[in-house]
């Protein structure tokens, strides 16, 4: 099937359409014009091989004169035949019912039409084919001059039969030079059709090529312009279309690098006024206890929407770091049971959440940013779903794979491809969540800093068999750090 | 695009059939008709015997007197035996000889053949083998006579004027 499709695309592709064409058309050509001249010179190969054998036949008679004598004899008779054989030629001599035949032992070559034409009383001729041979017979009447200026048939008929095997070589050299040139000129077409295929195809395939290129994401992908014609404009065209897309992606590139830059500096200028508050909050937490009513419930909201948004910028500080493409990773050797019973344990959640870790599985990845995405995870399944929370771990030998999930109400259809944006809010009623909204995002970013050549991290979210929220995180057991790369 | 290859292979094949159809080399042709046939002197008494019915032409080996008398009673005498043996017959009775040709008095060139036979009962082939072999005897005389018409005046009277059948 498929090469069925492929020999139907190469058979319906440009090269063999300019192949048949141009060879189509160098065909009807050359076969309109050497059948054309094939003909025409047979025509007059045969025309002066005719008169030339009359003309000659004609004088050889004029020799038999004056005749003596009527009715002739049967030597007589032969006598004449005999004087009319040449090399290429026999007499046949007829008088009523006498008849004579010089040099050939065909039976009668002389047809009835000739013959009639001849009793007739005019100098005739006709090709026939002779025992598969082409032979010309010629037949006239000898006349008599009557002495009162008019003629007389005598009733002798000369017949000369002459072989045309050298005029149908001839005739055959000239076909078969008609075939050779027929050849020849094909084959030129072809050659011809094959050198203009190639002038057209080639820039199509670059232009296949350059699109093919730019569509990858290079926009720097320009085409060579050679000559003037259509394909040159359509080079032209895609030229200016590249450059124009390359200048707006640019653009585009550089105001969102300037957003970033600018979210990355606004953070920054906000962590030093921020520790001085948090410094002021600490305080105002030990006092809450003793401050009467509003004033202790006001100190302690601003103690925690300070702690939040210190959360907070120390989100997009690292986000930043993702973008900026700074973010490096630290990479160990690393038993990946130990590192998520660790991090459970340290968050005080080792009693709430079932967990079913293979031991024994070491993969060499950065721990502090494994340590942020499980934390991450499970923390949100407490959060937003609903509790068993369990956390899987089993490898294979390229990949690493930790799975969190809830038996919560699962992730809503319209949420799923939103999930992992940087503050989305799935309840957009709920304004305010106790999260910084970049959570998930700073944790996808993690997953997807580990690599190792094609093998990328990822973090995927979806929806378990029995409801509830499931998080998949994959990672490459052997993680190559290759810098900030995006 | 499919249309107008097929178009295309269609005109191509019937110019190939065409070629083919007229063929290569030398083919039959029917009869070619040229000029009237070459013509010669001929040295000879002309007369006109019978063959199968039909007035032919014989010619003699040339004798002394050219005459139309002399040729006149060489027809008298009939054919000869190669002649004879080739089919050749006469209608002319024997006693046509002595006979006299005189150039006729009324239009100018018309003969007179005189001849002690009776005239009437000559067969009408009789008559145009006397005509056509005394107007080409004449003629061989003197190229200036042109007669075309002979009358034969026997003893029951004359027939004709009469023209040679033979032109």
């Amino acid at each position: 099937m498929t090469l069925w499709r492929r020999v139907g695309a190469w058979v319906s592709g440009l090269r063999v359409r300019l192949v048949l064409a141009f060879a189509l058309l160098g065909v009807t050509t050359t076969v309109a014009v050497a059948s054309g001249s094939y003909f025409q010179a047979r025509t007059v190969i045969l025309q002066q091989a005719q008169d030339a054998a009359v003309t000659s036949l004609t004088d050889q008679l004029t020799k038999v004169y004056p005749i003596v004598q009527l009715p002739p004899t049967q030597d007589d008779l032969e006598l004449l035949a005999q004087r009319l054989s040449d090399r290429e030629s026999f007499a046949v001599v007829v008088y009523r019912d006498m008849r004579t035949q010089s040099g050939s032992k065909l039976a009668d070559p002389l047809t009835p039409e000739l013959r009639q034409e001849v009793r007739d009383g005019r100098i005739a001729w006709q090709r026939v084919s002779l025992a598969g041979e082409p032979a010309l017979l010629i037949g006239t009447q000898l006349a008599l001059d009557s002495p009162d200026g008019t003629s007389r048939p005598s009733g002798v008929e000369v017949y000369s039969v002459r072989s045309l095997v050298p005029e149908q070589q001839s005739i055959d050299q000239l076909a078969s030079r008609a075939w050779l040139t027929g050849g020849l000129s094909l084959l030129l077409a072809v050659l011809l059709a094959l050198l203009s295929a190639r002038g057209v195809l080639r820039p199509v395939r670059d232009l296949s090529q350059a699109a093919r290129r730019l569509g990858e994401g290079d926009l720097s992908t320009r085409l060579t312009i050679r000559g003037a014609d259509e394909l040159a404009d359509v080079a032209r065209t895609f030229n200016d279309t590249a450059g124009t897309l390359e200048r707006q992606v640019g653009e585009l590139r550089r105001l969102e690098s300037d957003a970033r830059r600018f979210v990355a500096d606004v953070s920054h200028e906000l962590r030093t006024p921020l520790a001085a508050m948090t410094a002021v909050t600490d305080v105002l937490d030990e006092e809450a206890e003793h401050l009467p009513g509003d004033a202790g419930r006001a100190a302690r909201l601003v103690s925690q929407e300070t702690q939040n948004l210190t959360q907070l910028v120390n989100d997009l500080i690292e986000i930043s770091r993702f973008d900026s493409g700074t973010a490096r990773l630290a990479l160990d050797d690393v038993d990946v049971a130990a590192a998520v019973t660790a991090t459970l344990r340290i968050r005080g959640w080792l009693d709430r959440v079932r967990t079913e870790l293979a031991p024994g599985i070491v993969a060499r990845l950065d721990p502090r940013r494994l340590d942020v995405i499980v934390a991450n995870l499970v923390g949100n399944a407490f959060r937003h779903g609903a509790e068993p929370v369990s956390v899987r771990l089993s490898a294979d030998q390229d990949w690493v794979t930790i799975e969190v999930a809830d038996r919560g109400p699962g992730l809503d259809p319209e949420v799923l491809p939103h999930v992992f944006d940087r503050l989305y809010k799935a309840d957009t009623a709920r304004t305010r969540s106790e999260g910084s909204g970049l959570g998930l995002a700073i944790s996808w970013e993690n997953a997807r800093l580990h690599r190792d050549g094609d093998r990328r991290g990822s973090l995927v979210a979806g929806n378990g068999h029995h409801g509830g929220a499931v998080f998949t995180l994959r990672l490459p057991r052997e993680t190559v750090d290759t810098g900030g790369a995006r | 695009m499919t249309g107008r290859r097929t178009g295309r292979a269609l005109l191509a094949s019937g110019l190939l059939l065409t070629l083919v159809a007229a063929g290569c080399g030398v083919r039959p042709s029917g009869v070619i008709t040229g000029r009237p046939p070459i013509s010669g002197p001929a040295q000879g008494t002309w007369l006109y015997l019978l063959a199968q019915g039909e007035l032919v032409l014989v010619l003699r080996p040339v004798n002394a007197d050219p005459s139309p008398t002399a040729a006149l009673s060489l027809l008298a005498a009939g054919p000869q035996e190669n002649e004879r043996a080739q089919g050749f017959t006469s209608d002319v009775p024997a006693g046509l000889d002595p006979v006299t040709v005189t150039a006729g008095a009324g239009r100018s060139g018309d003969l007179t053949v005189r001849a002690n036979i009776a005239a009437q009962a000559l067969s009408a082939r009789a008559v145009d083998q006397i005509i056509c072999t005394s107007v080409a005897a004449a003629a061989q005389v003197s190229a200036a006579n042109t007669a075309t018409t002979v009358t034969i005046v026997g003893s029951d009277g004359a027939r004709g004027p009469r023209a040679c059948p033979i032109r």
